[in-house]
């Protein structure tokens, strides 16, 4: 199995990760992903890397697809019917599409943080508690320090430190965004799917999740959806822009945004769009 | 006449017929409220609580009654919940577009309204004929059967509510399927599937018709469940149809105590709705 | 896909930004033939208006760079629009110092109509007949967005290097010749400096031309053909 994607990528207007990403062994590999809802064939032969480490970024307008793209990668579309996906996806060389998985062992390895904020209706401490006791069993010293560790790498501690036992809906907005970025790497995951998390905050919001986000990136293999351009070339190290299913460009987030290679994806990013 | 002078008179007319109307249901609802009150309220003294049914000409109480009453509500309420619940998320979680939930959610509809008396009759015919005699077991899981078309319904319900964001999340966790329905989606809507179970048992406080043909009555004090039971509704409906005036005051306290529970439980759900931690 | 933004003000603003650049452009090529009229033709009158008239090139530089740094600001520029707004103030002030250094050209022409023909006479307007054909080129190529065009010019300026350099002996010896010419070729020498510096500049808009419309720089080491700066020359020896 050639471990060089590069070479076998023949598609006439989407272009690769670029060579200095190909000496390490990416995190994930997606290959010639289709994916149907239904009878609509909403994401077209798509292949692409995310690296280990760094931030991944996918844009594109309304209905492109990199919400469903994103929702692939743990399986989550499973839960609905009639949802199918076909190809390979390889995180760290195995293929999670592959039937007979332990989906819920899968999505212990991937943390997702949803558009609007889901706190469970418990106590913010029980809503961190929730992930780890799934499948670890801690004595309490041990989970009360996992607790804190998350909540303060999710730059939430100070602010509730001392409301551990409130509910976890009695948080503003972006304290709750928080919290449910907290709760996902709490479980120690090694990839983070990040779907808009901060299209519902305001702006201050906005930007701590965002350095969050930077600070987050020498631990994990992130994914992010965004409608925010500027967000994208903020964040990410590499973006991938999509357009009606298809993956149209992917490459190092400074290319895309001051020389694109598609004409497409120029269009889109310096908002030429017809 | 201009516009708006016209739009004025029409919103006026209007609101008063709407008011008219309201008025009209609300007068009978105070003269059903008031005549209860007046007529029972002379029957409410610490005998009613402490005395059994007596035969006609003495004085007496209704206890055998309420307590029969609280034994078979309770009963049925044990049985028809958990049934209910499990019914109900079965078809909020599971079934959610299959042609089989579909049908299932049907039948819970037509069981909503079957009348009563039907289910009085079913019970009648499948429990008391082949175990030969009345009984309180019959009357409960009589009560049960209206009991869990209601629960199901508000289960659904209640469990339809929870934004499918929040099952997403706690997947996205790697929880598996149970896990996420007991400890999230349930959590989410107890207050609501609680709510609904209040208003089953207040709903099968007063039913009469189920409990003729399968508990019966008693007049005497029993905690014999294989044996016919007293219980307020069916001692009503014998003693407000006698001739005998001691009787029928008893009725009218039965009758108000029926009332005052069931208030108090309608209170209680609205309560209970109203005390909201979670916000959808 | 069509080529206009989807917020017209855009648009506009980002023509505007082209226009005083071709503007300068326009000015640019017309100070410098002017000079050139005036250092051939004698004539202080037009030499001074030439000097007047770099007033105006300095107001549209300032125009160009205060309305990049508003485009910047409010639009966050991407990709191809970001590359002509940051070609936009580099060209601006190319064009500026070109303009400058045909003003240089005309202010010395003036002090040397007042003394007898210097010699060579032919040598400087020569240069100068390059310098502005250079710079008419790559205008047009920024008005055309021709990479190919400004590549041309970006060669080419190597012509104008060896012209210089060979003046520049030229002068050496007639200094050496005679001390009364130190006066007259001193000041042709800085003028002929002037015009090689014009080419110049025509290269590095060439070169942010390039940039504008690859996305990537040109790379390769331009050709120099001045060599003056390595030039030795002894007395006695005469050279062209």
């Amino acid at each position: 199995m050639s471990l060089s994607p590069l070479a076998t990528q023949p598609t006439v207007s989407a272009t690769m990760a670029p060579h200095s990403a190909a000496a390490a062994r990416p995190k994930v590999e997606i290959r010639h992903l289709d994916f149907y809802y239904g009878a609509n064939h909403a994401l077209k032969d798509i292949s692409l890397l995310l690296q280990d480490k760094s931030v991944t970024a996918f844009i594109g307008p309304s209905g492109c697809g990199k919400s469903t793209l994103l929702r692939v990668l743990n399986r989550i579309y499973e839960l609905y019917p009639g949802q199918r996906a076909t190809g390979e996806v390889l995180v760290d060389g195995e293929n999670i599409l592959a039937p007979g998985l332990d989906l819920n062992l899968l999505r212990a390895k991937i943390g997702m943080v949803f558009q609007k904020p889901t706190p469970f209706p418990m106590s913010i401490r029980d809503n961190i508690a929730f992930g780890i006791r799934l499948y670890e069993k801690l004595p309490q010293s041990e989970l009360d320090d996992r607790i804190e560790q998350a909540l303060r790498r999710a730059a939430l501690w100070d602010e509730v430190k001392d409301k551990l036992k409130q509910s976890g809906l009695s948080l503003s907005g972006g304290q709750q965004q928080r919290l449910c970025i907290a709760r996902a790497i709490a479980v120690r995951p090694e990839i983070l799917l990040l779907d808009e998390p901060a299209s519902a905050l305001d702006p201050i919001s906005t930007q701590r999740i965002e350095e969050l986000i930077d600070e987050l990136k020498p631990d994990f293999c992130i994914a992010i959806v965004t409608h925010n351009m500027q967000q994208a070339a903020r964040c990410s190290n590499y973006t991938a822009f999509m357009y009606l299913g298809e993956l149209v460009e992917f490459d190092e987030t400074e290319t895309i945004f001051t020389h694109p290679k598609e004409r497409r994806t120029e269009d889109y990013i310096t908002g030429r769009f017809g | 006449m201009g516009i708006y002078a016209r739009r004025r008179l029409t919103n006026l007319l209007v609101m008063g017929l709407s008011i008219a109307a309201t008025g009209f249901g609300l007068v009978w609802l105070i003269l059903v409220l008031w005549t209860l009150l007046s007529e029972g309220v002379s029957a409410l003294s610490p005998a009613l609580f402490s005395q059994m049914t007596p035969p006609p000409g003495s004085s007496g109480g209704l206890l055998n009654a309420i307590f029969g009453s609280v034994v078979i509500t309770l009963i049925a309420t044990a049985i028809g919940t958990p049934t209910g619940v499990l019914a109900g998320t079965f078809l909020a979680e599971y079934s959610r577009r299959s042609r089989f939930g579909e049908v299932v959610r049907f039948i819970n509809d037509i069981l909503l309204s079957a009348p009563s008396i039907i289910v009085g009759l079913f019970v009648y015919v499948i429990l008391v004929v082949p175990m030969g005699h009345f009984s309180a077991w019959a009357g409960a899981v009589a009560l049960a059967i209206i009991v869990i078309p209601v629960v199901v319904r508000t289960t659904e319900d209640m469990l339809n509510l929870v934004p499918n964001a929040l099952r997403e999340a706690a997947c996205a966790l790697g929880a598996p399927r149970w896990r996420v329905i007991v400890t999230v989606c349930y959590r989410a809507a107890v207050q609501g599937m609680l709510t609904g179970v209040i208003l089953a048992v207040a709903r099968i406080a007063g039913e009469t018709a189920p409990l003729l043909f399968t508990a019966l009555n008693n007049q005497f004090w029993s905690t014999d469940l294989n044996a016919p039971m007293a219980n307020l509704p069916v001692v009503i409906f014998q003693f407000a149809m006698s001739p005998y005036s001691d009787w029928q005051a008893l009725a009218w306290g039965g009758a108000l105590l029926i009332t005052i529970a069931v208030l108090c439980l309608n209170i209680g759900a609205r309560l209970l709705a109203s005390w909201s931690t979670f916000k959808p | 896909m069509s080529s206009e933004h989807i917020i017209k003000s855009y648009d506009e603003e980002l023509r505007r930004l082209n226009n005083a650049i071709t503007e300068m452009g326009g000015l640019a090529e017309s100070q410098l033939a002017t000079a050139i009229e005036a250092v051939v033709e004698r004539d202080s009158e037009l030499a001074a208006r030439v000097v007047e008239g770099d007033a105006r090139v300095d107001q549209l530089q300032h125009d160009v760079d205060n309305l990049a740094v508003r485009l910047l600001a409010l639009r966050q520029p991407m990709a191809r629009d970001l590359r002509e707004i940051f070609a936009a103030i580099k060209i601006a002030s190319d064009l500026e110092r070109i303009c400058d250094y045909a003003a240089n050209v005309a202010k010395r022409s003036i002090v040397l109509d007042q003394q007898p023909p210097a010699q060579p006479v032919h040598a400087l307007p020569r240069m100068a007949r390059l310098a502005q054909l250079l710079v008419k080129d790559v205008i047009d190529a920024y008005v055309e967005r021709d990479a190919d065009k400004a590549y041309a010019v970006w060669i080419r300026d190597e012509e104008l290097d060896e012209m210089y350099a060979s003046l520049f002996r030229v002068l050496l010896t007639y200094m050496m010749e005679d001390p009364r010419n130190i006066g007259p070729s001193t000041h042709l020498l800085f003028m002929a400096k002037n015009i090689e510096r014009i080419g110049d500049h025509a290269t590095n808009i060439a070169e942010d031309l390039y940039y504008l419309v690859h996305g990537r720089p040109l790379a390769e080491k331009r050709p120099k053909g001045d060599t003056s700066s390595l030039d030795v020359i002894a007395p006695g020896q005469a050279q062209g």
